[in-house]
């Protein structure tokens, strides 16, 4: 059997209709790349590729229901860990989940002098030459277990936490419009990371430790 | 200052407090643990739809990353490990799901498992395809602009490209697999 344009078009026609294509078994790597690289341009058209609100419910639903059944159960080979980032302990609560939690003190005007740090047992970690940052306009990091954003404000730096206080999504900041939003669903937060409807019962994004060196701009980070 | 907001869908804090989740009556650690996958939900999400292409197979297959995940982890886990060990079981789940349905008894699968994933999927994606399409002839690069990020049908392509719908699916059968050999050669 060889695979052909129109057994192809009508896995590209599932794709593009967010159909779960049919398992037809494929002759060759050709057959399968094709549909592999089908899939990857279906992703990349703008707004596809977002989990459904009612999805993401789901499976939190699902999360809290699996881990609980997983603790429930006798560790295999219960090694006491060494590792100075757990989960279990306080030094992992406030070194890694807090960004998802919001356990952090947020402050409009100066969040370097945030009494609670974000991350408790990190270490600094270079993100981008101060000379690099635009001013006013929140750039994109990366480090760690940390997703961010880095705006400069004249010769001030701050670094927030990109990840949406709601249900995790990764935040973008729209220049257009000059504030972060969630492309899940659609909440917004002023640069300050204050939630832009005050109303909102959504938590500011915690924001992140950060200092300059040698030109530097660094952020503390797990 | 936020500290007089009531608890909502989720969590909030009031500053320099450590704020217990909602239904807090599981053993210490466990809320936290649970939360830390829930937060992976949508970039896992996101990976997977940009290697599978649509919702129902990208919906299943999250579900089956986070159970054998959660399954297979200590709960003492760090975050970075917790991160690497979802995407590393994604990998699998997909390699799985290709060889399941559509490959048996093709050679290896080159799921791009050597490079760490970027956790910004969609623009990553979006980087990826475009570099893709930069390695194409002008027209298969435009039969797939218009089918893939434009969304046309095979009808509308077939009259802006003035072709035949037959040749339409032609050309995207050919520019698929071009591409799809692009790809092998880069990874």
């Amino acid at each position: 059997m060889n695979d052909d344009p129109e057994q192809l078009d009508k896995h590209v026609e599932d794709l593009l209709q967010d159909r779960k294509p049919e398992r037809t078994p494929l002759p060759d790597d050709d057959a399968l790349r094709a549909r592999q690289t089908a899939a990857m341009l279906r992703a990349a058209k703008p707004g596809a590729g977002l989990p459904s609100k009612e999805f993401l419910e789901r499976m939190q639903g699902s999360i809290k229901e699996w881990v609980s059944e997983q603790s429930a159960r006798p560790e295999p080979a219960a090694r006491p860990s060494r590792r100075s980032l757990l989960l279990t302990g306080a030094a992992g609560i406030a070194a890694g989940v807090a960004a998802v939690l919001g356990i952090e003190r947020i402050t409009t005007a100066t969040p370097k002098t945030a009494t609670r740090p974000l991350v408790d047992k990190g270490s600094w970690k270079p993100i981008k030459a101060l000379a690099e940052l635009p001013d006013g306009t929140p750039i994109a990091f990366r480090s760690g277990a940390i997703e961010g954003f880095l705006t400069r404000s004249g010769n001030q730096v701050t670094a927030l936490s990109a990840v949406c206080t709601h249900m995790g999504c990764i935040l973008n900041f729209s220049k257009f419009r000059d504030r972060f939003e969630c492309p899940c669903h659609g909440a917004t937060f002023e640069k300050d990371g204050h939630p832009t409807n005050y109303s909102s019962p959504l938590s500011s994004l915690p924001s992140l430790q950060v200092r300059v060196e040698k030109g530097e701009v660094e952020v503390y980070s797990v | 200052m936020r500290e007089d907001q009531q608890t909502g869908a989720v969590v909030f804090a009031s500053p320099g407090k450590v704020v217990s989740l909602p239904g807090a009556d599981a053993p210490h650690g466990q809320d936290h643990l649970t939360w830390a996958y829930q937060t992976h939900v949508t970039a896992i999400y996101q990976y997977i739809y940009s290697r599978v292409g649509n919702r129902p197979d990208a919906e299943d297959l999250t579900a089956q990353v986070f159970m054998k995940a959660i399954n297979g982890m200590r709960s003492d886990v760090s975050v970075p490990e917790l991160r690497s060990w979802l995407y590393r079981v994604a990998q699998t789940t997909l390699a799985d799901h290709w060889r399941q349905y559509y490959a048996e008894g093709t050679g290896e699968l080159d799921e791009d498992v050597t490079r760490p994933p970027a956790t910004r999927e969609n623009p990553e994606a979006v980087q990826r395809v475009d570099s893709l399409l930069a390695t194409l002839p002008e027209s298969y690069r435009r039969v797939l602009e218009l089918r893939f990020l434009r969304g046309y049908s095979v009808r509308e392509t077939a009259q802006e490209l003035s072709l035949s719908e037959t040749n339409v699916k032609v050309l995207q059968f050919r520019a698929l697999n071009r591409a799809g050999r692009e790809r092998g050669r880069t990874t």
